[in-house]
């Protein structure tokens, strides 16, 4: 299973939500815990992954997802369906997130998930392997490593950017709502970030 | 702008190393109910009796110093409000008016039990005996003392004992 695959939806995301999520999002609103546990399957991976690039900490992805799905089940009275239920539930993970990571500031703890074993197959990872590493597998866990050391080293905003983009494959647009910004900033801090991992991760990019 | 993304061919590739980062093998199975059990645990607490929370685990007093430490504005205008309650009970308590009077009253009592003959005055007086100060006249007829005692003469309107 690979995490956050890319997302496929570009700018659909304020169009009306499909009527089946609308029902659950209404049945929810009543208290019917029976929908909000099929809205809850439907975006966990997501927010789990989300927090997780952001944390690289699985308990505390786990803790966050959960209280970010708490907290949307108690405030969805107050969701009045200005943007798709994704966004407004990606918006409560992502401040939940970052009020988390201003507290957590210098006490970082990497806990880091496994890799997949379909990592191995990948060619684009496969092409960034150094000949001189005797083993792929090492090679790629020294290399998640290094790459999560790295996006921990930008600010949060930078990082989400980064991640919500090039990790989940979110359009500019979505992150713009989910940040509750204009695109310019979005690109803006996308190019930065990306500028700023380049030079962190020199070392291993051809 | 795709000049950009050329430069960031690399380590866009590398990114795609996070993907592949998954959690432990049916983390998502249980995850939705382990969210529904957490709601529903929050609202049997909401729900718990008002007394038990009040009485029992102090949780207003856990939520009360929750706020005190977070907003550092509130602790400090709670300290000053306890402070201000203090200053406020030593003032009242050392004004001499308002903390004798419960005695007065008591001594009042007794002295109008052993008292020969009521004092009679011309001008209207309050349990004690004093004269009034709504009506500032002095009066040459004796009052009850609310030590048990005669007193001498009225007091006038000042207040202030003779031979002070």
């Amino acid at each position: 299973m690979i995490m956050s695959a890319p997302v496929t939806r570009t700018d659909d995301s304020e169009t009306p939500a499909p009527p089946d999520e609308e029902l659950l999002v209404r049945g929810a609103r009543r208290g019917d815990l029976e929908a909000y546990d099929e809205l809850v399957r439907r975006h966990q991976e997501r927010i789990y992954a989300t927090i997780y690039h952001m944390t690289a900490n699985h308990e505390d992805a786990n803790d966050l997802a959960q209280e970010s799905f708490i907290k949307a089940f108690q405030a969805l009275k107050s969701f009045k369906g200005g943007s798709s239920f994704y966004t407004w539930l990606y918006r409560i993970a992502v401040n939940k997130t970052i009020n988390y990571l201003k507290q957590r500031k210098n006490r970082t703890h990497m806990s880091l998930n496994d890799l997949d074993f379909q990592a191995e197959h990948d060619p684009d990872l496969m092409a960034l392997i150094s000949d001189k590493t005797p083993r792929r597998e090492a090679g790629l866990t020294e290399l998640q490593e290094k790459l999560n050391e790295a996006l921990l080293k930008l600010s949060e905003p930078h990082r989400l950017v980064v991640v919500l983009h090039d990790v989940q494959g979110q359009s500019h647009e979505e992150i713009a709502k989910i940040m509750d910004c204009n695109i310019g900033t979005v690109r803006s801090r996308l190019f930065y970030a990306r500028q700023q991992l380049q030079a962190l991760l020199s070392d291993y990019l051809k | 702008m795709n000049e950009n993304e050329n430069n960031f061919e690399s380590l866009r590739r590398l990114m795609v190393l996070k993907r592949y980062e998954t959690p432990p093998p049916g983390y998502f199975n249980y995850f939705s109910s382990q969210v529904l059990q957490r709601i529903r645990a929050g609202d049997a607490g909401t729900s718990a009796n008002w007394v038990e929370g009040l009485f029992g685990r102090a949780a207003w007093l856990e939520r009360l110093l929750q706020v005190l430490d977070v907003k550092p504005v509130f602790a400090s205008a709670f300290a000053g409000a306890l402070c201000l309650l203090l200053f406020l009970g030593i003032i009242y308590a050392e004004r001499p008016d308002l903390t004798s009077q419960p005695v007065l009253q008591a001594t009042t009592t007794t002295a109008s039990l052993t008292a020969v003959s009521p004092p009679t005055l011309s001008q209207p007086t309050d349990q004690m005996g004093i004269v009034s100060s709504t009506s500032p006249v002095l009066s040459l007829q004796p009052v009850a003392s609310p030590f048990g005692q005669q007193s001498s003469l009225a007091q006038p309107v000042s207040f202030s004992l003779s031979g002070n």
